[in-house]
């Protein structure tokens, strides 16, 4: 760790190193210019890929946003300028509030603590397994993550399905019900089923991601633990969750970040695709109101704060683990 | 939507003259497309046979032309999408298919060529079925050549009817009638199947109690969904869920797809479908064959409920390098052999009046009925590049499966619809 965060400096430094080459003194002092630009020079390639793929479209989307951006302004080429009125619109709808945000929000929360809490339990299964046990399992979990989102969702909706899914049919045969009932139609059963859907679909990755980490815990500290009388919750929190703190960072980033953004497992789901208006989440408010529409001004501002609430959320992340790691 | 009925009888007058004078005219200009390749788009699934179908055409094009052809076929389902970002990218192609819906908001984009002088050139314009020229129509200007046209009819199971001695229902209460036997006696069965995520099948209602979907009033739209009419025909449509539990729970969130897919499973007794589902329903199961039949929507008191005639247009391309070459494909496609071949593989009816009345003539039992809605009971979904806006945001779709859930009553339903439409169809 020590080594990568010194080098690059050192790579960069104004002084060429004796070791980068033999030019001769009096060359070097000429040639000072271009050896400092050398690292930019060297970057120059994959920066520039970067700011065409990815930099200029972020600056388009925000010079949509601006504008009263449709299929009209996209064939004649014309800018339209409306300033603010999208975002205004945004936060004026009052959709918005009673049913996007929270949709939003209040799911993200509960499906990445669902999918941290369940990666966890299984890492923490799969370290004190045998290899062969360990492959098994592990092989079984990736199962779950290598099918398609439009996949999985399919199989979730006929788990659930009305007249012939295996819930409503479990459900009757055992007397708990006496008709089918529709889960898709109500706003918390069908969040329930996206929530199963993702957690489903995300936790092998926390489980596959945190196991590497667990594995690197050095098991004298365990053992020491143990020693000492530890029980195996008070050896977890205390051990091992703060050894783990870069991973679980990362795992909860990411997670929050795919979490917010869910679009297809909603969109496929029946009624997900805006005739239910409740179950509409930020995303899939942001495609039926912009893109079915041709408003691509609007559903820009909309992309706009979605990427900056992440944003801030990430920045708030990564700002209390720094902070933790000086108090270290 | 003052004129509903399509006054097609009156077209058939004209047809023979007019097909005779296309078909003579093997005129000395053309296009001459030597060393030239026509880009098509067309939409897929809508004829089984489509790749041989268009080996003909290619091979027919390039004899009269010399030009090649490029058919490409796109997912009726992604096809939006494509010409949206193929119009920002000037990459659309020579000519596609438009569905009827997408031509005026294409042409208010100004991505299309206007046709009408061809048309008028080749003496077509009184030849065409008025409801599929009405949808192309663009502030005054022809954009959508009709190529084919589908309706929704009252599908239901001859032989359970044959069995129970029911006949094909002829106004609301047999509707209810047939229904309550049928649930009776084969309670395993959906009596009416009422999907709640699909539009088309409500305006049948709506129209056949005397309601408008929108009214053109000026410069502006009303929307009639709030009427007391078409809230009778909207309450008398979910009722058959709601109230006599012929339909399902499951039925709540169908969409058109899986009314056709219980149809075809053998579980569904009626149900309102396209003029094209037979030929799909048969290849899905053919222990169906010959088991089910079709009638015309009936009307609250009788008579025939109109419905949506929906399809297809060829449009022209304003990108189009040689559009005398891209209206000899549009010509070649849409009259004569190739327009009628294309109608009996697809289970569409032709876009030109003269070929119609052929296939009109026809007594299939899954042909007529569709034949006789579409003459006497075709109609429009409201001609405004706005209301393909109203279909994404699911207007309609929304408050039926809310009063089918229970989230609401008929009355409020229809008030939120009529709210929205009103919004996004006079918003700019």
């Amino acid at each position: 760790m020590v080594d990568l965060v010194n080098r690059p400096p050192v790579a960069s430094g104004a002084p060429a190193p004796a070791a980068a080459g033999g030019p001769t003194r009096p060359a070097r002092r000429r040639r000072h210019p271009l050896v400092a630009a050398r690292p930019w020079l060297l970057l120059g390639p994959a920066l520039a890929v970067l700011a065409v793929l990815l930099l200029w479209p972020l600056v388009r989307v925000v010079l949509f946003s601006l504008q009263d951006y449709g299929l009209r302004e996209i064939v004649s080429g014309e800018p339209n300028w409306i300033g603010l009125a999208n975002y205004g619109e945004v936060f004026t709808d009052p959709t918005l509030y009673t049913v996007v945000l929270p949709n939003t929000v209040g799911f993200a929360v509960l499906a990445v603590a669902g999918t941290v809490a369940l990666g966890t339990g299984v890492a923490v299964l799969m370290a004190s397994l045998g290899p062969l046990w360990r492959t098994i399992v592990g092989s079984a979990i990736m199962v779950a993550w290598a099918m398609p989102a439009v996949t999985g969702t399919y199989v979730w909706i006929w788990i659930f399905d009305a007249d012939r899914g295996i819930v409503n049919s479990t459900l009757q045969a055992l007397g708990l019900q006496d008709d089918p009932v529709n889960w898709f139609t109500n706003r918390w059963t069908f969040y329930g089923i996206v929530l199963l859907n993702v957690i489903h679909h995300g936790f092998p990755f926390v489980a596959i991601t945190i196991l590497a980490g667990l594995l690197g815990v050095p098991k004298e500290m365990l053992e020491a633990a143990e020693v000492d009388g530890a029980g195996p919750w008070r050896r977890f929190f205390s051990i091992i969750v703060p050894s783990l703190r870069q991973v679980f960072a990362v795992v909860i980033i990411l997670s929050t970040i795919w979490d917010f953004k869910v679009f297809a497992q909603v969109y496929l789901m029946p009624g997900g695709a805006g005739t239910n208006r409740e179950a509409l989440n930020l995303g899939v408010w942001s495609y039926v109101e912009s893109f079915g529409q041709n408003r691509y001004g609007f559903g820009s501002a909309i992309a706009v704060l979605l990427t900056l609430v992440l944003l801030a959320i990430t920045v708030v992340y990564v700002r209390t683990l720094l902070k933790e790691e000086e108090e270290l | 939507m003052k004129q509903r009925a399509l006054p097609i009888a009156a077209l058939g007058l004209t047809a023979a003259l007019a097909l005779s004078a296309c078909a003579g005219g093997s005129e000395d200009g053309g296009a001459n497309g030597e060393g030239k390749t026509l880009d098509v788009w067309i939409m897929q699934g809508t004829n089984p046979n489509s790749e041989e179908f268009f080996e003909e055409v290619s091979a027919a094009f390039t004899e009269e032309t010399g030009a090649e052809l490029n058919v490409e076929f796109v997912q009726w389902a992604d096809a939006h999408d494509r010409f949206v970002t193929s119009i920002a990218g000037g990459t659309t192609p020579d000519v596609a298919e438009t569905g009827t819906t997408w031509t005026a908001e294409f042409a208010d984009a100004g991505a299309l060529a206007p046709i009408g002088e061809y048309v008028d050139g080749e003496d077509l314009r009184g030849d065409l079925v008025e409801g599929l020229v009405e949808s192309g129509t663009y502030e005054e200007e022809l954009y959508g050549m009709p190529w084919y046209a589908g309706v929704r009819s009252l599908v239901y199971r001859a032989d359970v009817f044959e069995e129970l001695g029911l006949d094909a229902p002829e106004s609301w209460d047999d509707i209810v009638a047939a229904g309550e036997v049928i649930k009776a006696a084969k309670p395993e069965m959906i009596a009416f199947a009422v999907p709640g995520d699909a539009e088309f099948p409500v305006y049948p209602w709506v129209w056949g109690a005397g309601g408008e979907v929108a009214e053109q009033d000026g410069d502006e739209w009303v929307s009639g969904l709030d009427s007391p009419e078409a809230q009778e025909g909207i309450g008398f449509y979910t009722g058959l869920a709601t109230e006599h539990g012929f339909s399902s729970a499951g039925a709540t969130t169908w969409k058109e797809t899986e009314v056709l897919d219980s149809f075809a499973a053998g579980d569904v007794a009626m149900a309102l479908m396209g003029s094209w589902t037979p030929s799909a329903i048969v290849e899905k199961n053919p222990d169906l064959e010959g088991k089910f039949a079709a009638a015309p929507i009936p009307g609250k008191d009788g008579g025939i409920a109109p419905s949506v005639l929906g399809g297809s247009h060829l449009s022209v391309f304003n990108t189009a390098d040689d559009t005398d070459l891209a209206w000899e494909f549009v010509k070649l496609m849409t009259t004569g052999e190739f327009a009628e071949k294309w109608g009996s593989q697809s289970g569409y009816f032709p876009g030109q009046a003269s070929l119609l009345e052929d296939t009109m003539a026809s007594d299939d039992p899954l042909v007529a009925p569709f034949a006789t809605q579409l003459v006497e009971g075709g109609a429009s979904v409201p001609v405004t590049p706005k209301y393909g806006a109203v279909q994404a945001k699911k207007t309609t779709n929304t408050a039926i499966q809310a009063i089918l859930s229970g989230q609401k009553t008929v009355e409020q339903a229809t008030a939120d619809a009529a709210a929205e439409m009103d919004s996004i169809m006079n918003g700019d």
